[in-house]
């Protein structure tokens, strides 16, 4: 391997700063979403907040990222939260009515519903948050690519991941280059608003321009050839990390298996 | 007119390279100069500064005595016009006419006037057929004049070359030298940074070497690829013009130019 070469799997497995960062991403990515199914499978407030409070937060402690998760958590749920929040206080059909605004009021039903969809939602965001914040796309991707996953999709998944920071680096070279030409895109608010215009049709057109040669780069490369791919590289895995995810993954099961059955009542 | 000075310029990138490490460098208005200098040694970082691309860490650079660090990329571009090296990080219109009219439009040039500059910007190319087409589907070398042109047509004072040379053939380089001539003509700064060695010893009457993010050597092609200097040259990994390696080896003096070498024959001859 030369040097360049080394030094690229090096960004992509950079000598991680906790034991959580270095579990396998494939780890990581099945416990976000066995923790996110299970908050909504056992519903209530008790279910998802102890998955909260006993399995997200502590890894998120881990792995020394708690303050940046809880602030992106809170930036991407938001939006859906208030809106959650006003319909289903608001709509909510129920006997006890606590206050009225306009047509609208507000019952008990409704704000208990709200509560327990919110608690949902933190326990999802967080736990998703957790794997992004501790994860490099790339890795995660490469590690999939290991276990099977065929290279065709492997290429559309990082694509995807890479295409906006992609886009954005594109966007700073064009409008360098405006710039350079004298369209004004410092100073006063209006003039940087004006000034994204004449970006947009740029950064899309070359996007796809872009998206044609590499194609065409990948496919000189025998990109398309049918068979299994030798990987320079894979992710480390400790031993104990397989049946870690069996675990998770019958602990699942036996979940979801009890609530649809009834055979584990509804807890508050 | 646009008289050039850069004092004690400092670049270091964010990721800590010291590109470039105490420039002073003057350009009198209307003088004609090439930058030329290996790989990495600052060349292009140095005439970012010129439009405020990039901005000093230390250091000043000043046009016709004026510290340009509170002026706007905007504004400095219609003092200093700059070529990119790479086309594709300058062009980005769907169309060649649109690319050459965005300059001057944004300079308040309009209407006629504007068809003017971008068909004399276009005309002095040789793109002059192709203004409806789009850029993407021009070779590189094409591609090339058509950044050139879109910087001519806004007229700017200063007009920075980043290699124009590159990918040229003998016409497209042929091109690029009336032009460079025509702008001296019209008493414009020409600064173009270039590893065609001929090109800089025929073009330019003034050279500055760089090394290392310094100017190691500054003066008129016969003094720079003197065949005493060419140790210094070597040390920039560059390699004198054809001509006056001839010269060396023959003994004949300083000869950067194939019109200096022929004459230093003749002379020598009789």
């Amino acid at each position: 391997m030369s040097e360049a070469d080394v030094a690229f799997l090096q960004r992509l497995a950079p000598p991680t700063p906790s034991s959580y960062h270095r579990l396998n991403p494939f780890t990581k990515a099945l416990a976000a979403v066995a923790e996110s199914i299970a908050a909504f499978v056992i519903g209530g407030y008790v279910g998802p907040l102890a998955i909260f409070g006993l399995a997200v937060l502590p890894a998120a402690a881990m792995a020394g990222v708690l303050r940046r998760l809880v602030r992106v958590s809170v930036v991407l749920t938001l939006p859906i939260a208030i809106s959650v929040v006003l319909i289903s206080v608001f709509t909510r059909a129920g006997s006890t009515v606590l206050f009225t605004v306009g047509p609208f009021d507000a019952t008990v039903e409704g704000v208990d519903f709200a509560g327990q969809v919110l608690v949902r939602l933190i326990t999802l965001s967080t736990a998703i948050g957790l794997f992004g914040l501790t994860t490099e796309p790339r890795a995660f991707v490469f590690d999939l690519e290991r276990r099977g996953l065929s290279p065709q999709l492997a290429f559309a998944a990082t694509a995807t991941l890479e295409a906006i920071p992609a886009m954005l680096e594109r966007a700073k070279v064009i409008q360098a280059a405006q710039r350079a030409r004298g369209l004004d895109t410092e100073g006063r608010i209006a003039d940087r608003l004006r000034g994204v215009l004449p970006l947009v049709g740029p950064v899309v057109l070359s996007s796809l321009t872009e998206v044609e040669e590499r194609t065409l780069a990948l496919e000189v490369r025998a990109f398309g050839r049918r068979g299994r791919r030798h990987l320079l590289w894979t992710m480390p895995e400790a031993t104990w990390e397989a049946p870690l995810r069996w675990v998770l993954l019958a602990v699942l099961v036996v979940i979801v298996a009890a609530r649809l059955t009834g055979a584990w009542p509804a807890i508050p | 007119m646009t008289a050039i000075a850069l004092a004690g310029l400092v670049h270091v990138y964010p990721e800590g390279t010291r590109a470039l490490d105490g420039v002073d460098l003057e350009i009198p208005a209307g003088q004609r100069l090439a930058i030329i200098g290996q790989n990495g040694s600052g060349k292009t970082t140095l005439v970012r500064h010129l439009n405020g691309l990039l901005r000093p860490t230390e250091g000043r650079v000043l046009l016709d005595g004026r510290d340009i660090r509170s002026l706007r990329v905007a504004h400095l571009a219609r003092q200093v016009g700059l070529v990119f090296q790479n086309p594709d990080r300058q062009i980005f219109a769907g169309r060649v006419r649109a690319e050459v009219a965005f300059g001057p439009r944004n300079m308040g040039v309009r209407g006629a006037e504007l068809d003017r500059v971008v068909g004399d910007a276009l005309t002095a190319v040789g793109l002059a057929g192709q203004a409806d087409t789009n850029p993407y589907d021009l070779g590189y070398s094409r591609r090339k004049l058509l950044a050139l042109a879109s910087i001519l047509a806004m007229r700017t004072p200063v007009v920075v070359l980043d290699e124009p040379t590159t990918g040229q053939d003998a016409r497209g380089v042929a091109r690029v030298q009336a032009i460079v001539a025509a702008l001296t003509a019209e008493g414009r700064t020409v600064i173009a940074i270039s590893h065609d060695m001929e090109f800089v010893a025929e073009q330019f009457p003034r050279v500055v070497v760089m090394r290392d993010g310094r100017i190691v050597d500054d003066g008129p092609p016969g003094a720079v690829f003197a065949p005493e200097r060419v140790g210094l040259l070597a040390s920039t990994g560059l390699v004198p013009p054809p001509a006056a390696r001839i010269g060396a080896r023959l003994g004949l003096g300083a000869t950067p130019t194939e019109h200096a070498l022929l004459a230093a024959l003749r002379t020598h001859r009789r």
